[in-house]
């Protein structure tokens, strides 16, 4: 098997049998529709301000599912020293990112669909088919922010930290375009994460598909993941990382 | 075999090698032998191919394995599963490493752990598990890392019939350790190191008759304590 594919397949076996992580990653997916669903009984005619509430929670959820495992997959194996022990295969520090990246990605998706499906089940309303080539990116890039901000921890606590911080950023850009006046630009479609929010809100609210938009956001958001994953590998060769806690 | 010469390493502005030359060859066993800080691990880790050295040249024939932290195991894997994912990225064919994982499930005496996560393991088959983690690809050259810290008499005495076993096959093993009980017990050659440099290599007794003392301690304090070693 592929080294990509074996290091991936390991990270996904491993990260499904920390069972209480993966409770709470879906515990943490599924707030979105538990919030929405508790507002939508207090308040009435309240549409606008839930799609605007479900796009931001559609968003986070992206970044929620592969924290665990992109603490645990690197700075995790600085902190119990099998770090050291894997790079002396023959595998490059590139692709056991990938394969690091590939399963983080798998979690974070999968978060994503909770989510999605939460909000589908409240709502008894299909998700737009715009999404199935709107959101994949997303969770990519999600998976390839986390990897590399994991790299960049000697520990748990510390990546802990950062990548909690994370989570805000798609929590202030989806926030900041749903109460911005800017938002209505549309150049910010093409910004990764606040497109996103824009995209995900128009497609709730059953707007047609902005094809053009979702291609150029899509491309942008490749980008940005393939620049992290690179520095994050870029990270692995240093000396440090190998060497000392 | 693995000839070492003139391995060069800083780390930032610290030299961690000076300048470290020795010949380890097949069929013994050969200790690096030093204080805290002289260089072992940074050697060690220069030839598994974890660090690149600044300069120097290391020719070794056949694959290298090496447990370099034996702390470094997955808690939610088997030793099975660990062997069947090291044996992957080394590229073994599934067919082949399914017997290897068998092969050295029984030479480590794992039958009982093997199905077990490792996450509850005593030192001793942590150590195990590692071992054979390095051994899985079949190396002509084992690399060593101070591999009884923290273990129990029992599970020393165990690691020490395992690595003659494997020296018996014409293996090369290099194992570090600041313990001169154990390279007595255990060496066949031994290298000094101080202060990143190699100050004297051979059989115990050659570096005792170098340093004209009557026992390795005394040898040691009196290479690792000369000028040479302190520049």
């Amino acid at each position: 098997m592929n080294p990509i594919l074996t290091i991936a397949a390991k990270e996904l076996t491993d990260g499904w049998r920390d069972r209480r992580a993966v409770a709470s990653a879906a515990l943490y997916s599924l707030m979105g529709p538990g919030v929405v669903g508790m507002v939508s009984f207090a308040i009435h005619d309240a549409g606008r301000v839930l799609i605007a509430m479900m796009s931001v929670f559609t968003l986070v959820a992206a970044f929620v599912g592969g924290v665990n495992v992109a603490m645990d997959a690197i700075a995790g194996e600085r902190e119990r020293r099998s770090l050291v022990p894997l790079l002396m295969h023959p595998v490059t520090r590139r692709d056991l990112v990938l394969g690091k990246w590939l399963a983080v990605s798998a979690f974070d998706s999968a978060g994503l669909a909770l989510n999605l499906a939460g909000f589908a089940l409240l709502f008894r309303r299909v998700p737009s088919p715009a999404f199935a080539f709107l959101l994949p990116p997303l969770c990519f890039l999600a998976a390839a922010l986390e990897i590399w901000i994991s790299t960049l921890c000697r520990g748990v606590k510390e990546a802990h930290t950062y990548l909690s911080m994370l989570v805000f950023l798609p929590m202030m850009a989806g926030m900041f375009m749903v109460f911005s006046p800017v938002a209505g630009q549309g150049w910010w479609k093409f910004v990764p994460v606040a497109g996103h929010q824009l995209l995900i809100e128009a497609g709730m609210r059953g707007a047609p598909s902005d094809w053009p938009a979702i291609a150029a956001i899509g491309l942008a958001t490749a980008i940005a993941a393939a620049m992290a994953i690179i520095a994050a590998a870029r990270r692995l060769e240093q000396d440090d990382v190998v060497y000392g806690g | 075999m693995i000839e070492v010469r003139s391995l060069q390493k800083q780390f930032g502005a610290v030299p961690a090698l000076r300048d470290v030359s020795f010949h380890a060859p097949d069929g013994a066993i050969t200790g690096l032998l030093g204080a805290n800080g002289a260089g072992k691990s940074t050697t060690l880790r220069i030839l598994c191919g974890v660090l690149k050295p600044n300069s120097g040249k290391i020719r070794a024939d056949g694959v290298t394995g090496g447990m370099l932290d034996h702390a470094g195991l997955y808690s939610r894997l088997t030793p099975r599963e660990t062997l069947a994912f090291s044996g992957r990225l080394h590229r073994i064919p599934t067919s082949l490493l399914r017997a290897r994982i068998e092969e050295l499930i029984a030479f480590l005496g794992m039958e009982s752990i093997a199905d077990r996560p490792t996450g509850g393991f005593s030192q001793g088959e942590r150590m195990k598990t590692a071992l054979a983690r390095a051994l899985v690809h079949s190396p002509r050259n084992l690399l060593l890392d101070e591999p009884t810290s923290g273990l129990d008499i029992p599970s020393v005495r165990a690691l020490r019939v395992l690595l003659r076993r494997k020296r018996d096959t014409g293996a090369c093993i290099v194992f570090s350790s600041h313990v001169l009980e154990e390279l007595r017990a255990l060496c066949d050659r031994i290298v000094i190191l101080a202060g990143g440099r190699v100050v004297a290599q051979g059989t115990p007794s050659e570096v005792c008759e170098r340093a004209a003392a009557a026992n390795l301690e005394d040898a040691f304090v009196a290479l690792t304590t000369a000028p040479e070693a302190a520049a």
